[in-house]
């Protein structure tokens, strides 16, 4: 509407944004547990006078500061950037309401990557007491780092009745703490926070892993299954945090997971399910994996063996990702902004007045209806799907003629109560001529096929 | 209750001599060193083809072979319960289980594991893969969507190269002139009766063998004194590994099926033009390039016949490798294969990747 439409062929713009975020959610997770992860093995280490210990905590230290401070600084950056083009909208929105959450979680970033450093290149220079000390006011930073975004991120799903209330008002940061602490932001917080656990340990594995077990068989036996511990509070709790979760979830974004598993014998409308299903078979077999491999043979396990649990933390992580993503539809802020982009407030005024006489970036063509249609179709279809590739427009329309297509545009038009896509479609917004405009658009995609016959009869004329 | 399963074990004991086994497999040991990961994908190989068993039973309860073959699986897709899940752990299976046969078999030839005395477990595990291969082409046909019909067309016109009995065999493949439904019914036939049938005993053979001589150990590995060299049991601390790995195969398998369920195409019609592209799968892109490569280079059938030529010969180098690299030193020789070993890696990595380039 009031900016550029970003539009990125085969993979579509959301996958720009999912594969940056969930390897940013991997590192960031670990950021905030390996913070812990640190302290307390370094506290262990001093009181129980492990101190060849201290020699692979400081390694570990250095994988965490690069991973972290590098790869995590930089992808989480690289968000932005990419929220920026893909939902410029929503980003607008985040930053104008969350303004001074997002100064406090940078003064925190600052804390975070400055005492990493420190913590890092202070081993064996301060005494032991004062590197302790650095060590938990990262922890402490970082875990203040989650606290923050996690209210933004729980807020995109449920922003709460109170700040509903006055949005579009201009009055939205006079609710700011009810927008905050909203109703998923507790049991959120508590999922991640178990999540940083065991992403704590399955990094600290990859460190561990490369301790000679032939040369120094106690050393590796005692990091290895200390380190493995931290992967079961996640296995034991992650269950019941997602009940509770789930409990605190609009009765809609509830609707889609129990319609995917009443359907899920037919495999329709069950995305969402199947990536929950997947988070919790991959949460699983990551704790048994990890039996088998470190707890059972801790003097064996090797890197390779590491990095198979950390495969397996990816395929957790994108899934769970994609899960918390795809449970949010059809809007990008719940009941606030539809995954377009388009203010559900403003879709009777965009009916009458025109989507496209609101969005200023669109351009006349030679063929101004398709021009038109096209400008539709990049503005209210392009956020989530593409023309080729991922949730093809060509074959998700298949064989339907343009009488088809026009069918199901008044389906999402007219958004009736009962309509099964408002389950995860966005109303479709604008005047019958754009309407029109974007069914003629959508239906030179696929170019129907004339029988040979018909095709003779036709040039002949 | 521990005495009455106690009990109900030496009776069986008595009976079946499960104490022996026990035995067996307590005194058993596997190797452990650098490159034990390798020894996993057989077990791999050996948990995608169990799963295609049990799926492949599955689909066959609603599989009809002949003019409705498309039907039913647009049945076992869209209308039985789960049957989307069944076809398309089948699909992705079949998949995961060449490249675990593949990633097996080159791993053996990096670790010269085919030497004296485990030719025969090279050849058999050679042959299993040839078979494998030959599941999945037959596999693929039977949807009879227009991807599955116009790939089994392509393929079966690079048999009516073969100098002679090329066309008469193609013929009786196909059961005509032309891919049909009779063509159905005799992949159909070789798909769930004769490669099983053939399969079954060859990897009873396989596995037997391994029984027999054990792991092997890399050339590295065997230079360094015995008592050097370390071991864990095979039960319970392998196969405890092994099943581990089974477990990471099988999520993946899960991500893959559940995520991305295989598609079916829009049915087959000879009468219409062949979609652009058509290929044929994976496995097959080498040879496919191999032969359109040769096809450019040289005038008519030549190129191609010349192209099925080293294709062949260079499998036949491959297949006889135990009886000329079979010297048990970690020589010149043996580096000579492991030369061999990657230039044929490389070959079809290269000629695959320019073939999926080349559509």
């Amino acid at each position: 509407m009031n900016y550029p439409f970003w539009d990125v062929p085969l993979i579509g713009s959301g996958w720009v944004i999912g594969g940056i975020a969930i390897f940013h959610m991997m590192i960031a997770l670990f950021a905030v547990g390996g913070g812990f992860y640190l302290v307390l093995a370094e506290r262990k280490a001093l009181r129980e006078d492990h101190r060849d210990w201290l020699q692979v905590l400081k390694g570990h230290s250095k994988f965490f500061l690069i991973l972290t401070g590098v790869f995590g600084t930089v992808s989480g950056v690289g968000i932005w950037f990419a929220i920026g083009l893909a939902n410029p909208e929503a980003t607008s929105a985040l930053i104008h309401n969350f303004v001074f959450g997002w100064a406090m979680e940078w003064v925190f970033f600052i804390i975070e990557l400055t005492t990493a450093a420190v913590y890092y290149y202070t081993w064996g220079r301060i005494s032991d007491e004062l590197h302790l000390k650095v060590g938990w006011l990262y922890a402490a930073a970082s875990f203040f780092t989650l606290v923050i975004i996690n209210g933004i991120l729980a807020f995109m799903l449920t922003p709460g009745d109170a700040w509903l209330a006055v949005a579009g008002t201009g009055q939205e940061s006079s609710r700011f703490w009810q927008a905050f602490f909203n109703p998923t932001y507790w049991p959120n917080l508590v999922i991640r926070c178990l999540i940083c656990a065991s992403l704590a340990g399955v990094w600290a594995l990859v460190t561990c892993s490369r301790i000679d077990g032939v040369r120094k068989p106690e050393l590796k036996t005692s990091l290895v299954r200390w380190s493995a511990q931290w992967l079961l509070p996640t296995f034991v709790l992650l269950p019941v945090a997602f009940v509770w979760y789930l409990w605190t979830v609009p009765e809609s974004q509830r609707a889609l997971l129990q319609l995917g598993i009443s359907t899920i014998g037919s495999g329709m409308f069950t995305q969402v399910t199947r990536a929950v299903l997947i988070v919790g078979l991959t949460s699983a077999v990551i704790v048994a994996v990890t039996y088998a491999f470190a707890w059972r043979s801790p003097r064996e396990f090797n890197v390779g063996q590491a990095l198979t649990v950390v495969l397996l933390a990816l395929i957790a992580t994108a899934s769970g990702e994609y899960t918390r993503e795809t449970l949010r539809k059809p809007y990008v802020i719940g009941r606030y902004m539809f995954s377009n982009g388009v203010r559900i407030a403003t879709v009777d005024k965009l009916n009458v007045e025109g989507y496209l006489t609101h969005s200023v970036w669109t351009r006349q063509g030679n063929d101004v209806k398709l021009a038109q249609g096209e400008a539709m179709f990049r503005g209210q279809c392009l956020a989530c799907h593409t023309t080729d590739g991922y949730r093809s427009m060509k074959r998700l329309l298949g064989e339907r003629n343009r009488e088809a297509i026009a069918n199901l545009l008044k389906l999402l038009h007219d958004y009736k109560p009962d309509s099964p896509y408002r389950a995860y479609m966005p109303r479709l917004a604008g005047t019958k001529d754009e309407v029109a405009a974007l069914g003629d658009y959508l239906a030179t995609l696929n170019p129907p096929v004339v029988p040979a016959k018909e095709a003779t009869k036709t040039a002949q004329r | 209750m521990k005495s009455l399963l106690l009990s109900a074990y030496s009776w069986a004991d008595e009976r079946l001599g499960l104490e022996e086994l026990v035995e067996f497999a307590r005194h058993k040991t596997v190797p452990v060193h650098s490159q034990a990961f390798w020894y996993y994908w057989g077990g791999l190989s050996l948990f995608f083809f169990l799963i295609q068993f049990a799926t492949g039973v599955l689909l066959l309860l609603y599989y009809r072979p002949g003019p409705d073959a498309y039907d039913s699986v647009r049945q076992i897709t869209f209308d039985t319960n789960f049957g989307w899940l069944v076809r398309s752990v089948h699909s992705w299976a079949a998949n995961l289980m060449i490249v675990a046969i593949f990633v097996h078999m080159f791993s053996v030839f990096f670790m010269k594991a085919y030497r004296k005395p485990r030719e025969f477990g090279w050849w058999s595990g050679v042959a299993l893969l040839g078979l494998a291969m030959v599941f999945g082409f037959s596999g693929y046909l039977l949807p009879m969507d227009d991807l599955a019909y116009f790939a089994t067309k392509v393929g079966m016109e690079i048999s009516n190269l073969l100098p002679v009995l090329g066309p008469k065999l193609a013929d009786l493949v196909r059961g005509g002139p032309d891919v049909s439904e009779y063509t159905v019914h005799r992949f159909f036939a070789l798909h769930v009766v004769v490669l099983p049938a053939v399969f079954l005993p060859v990897l009873g053979f396989h596995l037997w063998l391994v029984q027999r001589h054990g792991n092997a150990l890399p050339p590295s590995e065997e230079t360094r004194p015995a008592a050097l060299r370390k071991n864990e049991t095979f039960f319970p601390d392998f196969m405890v590994k092994d099943f581990a790995m089974w477990l990471v195969a099988f999520n993946i398998l899960s991500v893959l099926a559940f995520m991305f369920p295989w598609d079916l195409g829009p049915q087959a019609d000879p009468l219409k033009p062949a979609p652009l592209g058509i290929h044929p799968e994976w496995y097959f892109m080498s040879q496919f390039q191999v032969l359109k490569i040769f096809g450019d280079w040289f005038p008519g059938t030549l190129g191609e016949v010349l192209g099925m030529a080293v294709f062949t010969a260079g499998g036949i180098l491959w297949f006889l490798i135990p009886l000329y690299d079979n010297t048990q030193e970690a020589g010149r020789r043996a580096r000579r294969a492991t030369w061999f070993g990657l230039f044929t890696l490389m070959a079809l990595i290269v000629t695959t990747i320019w073939g999926y380039l080349a559509l």
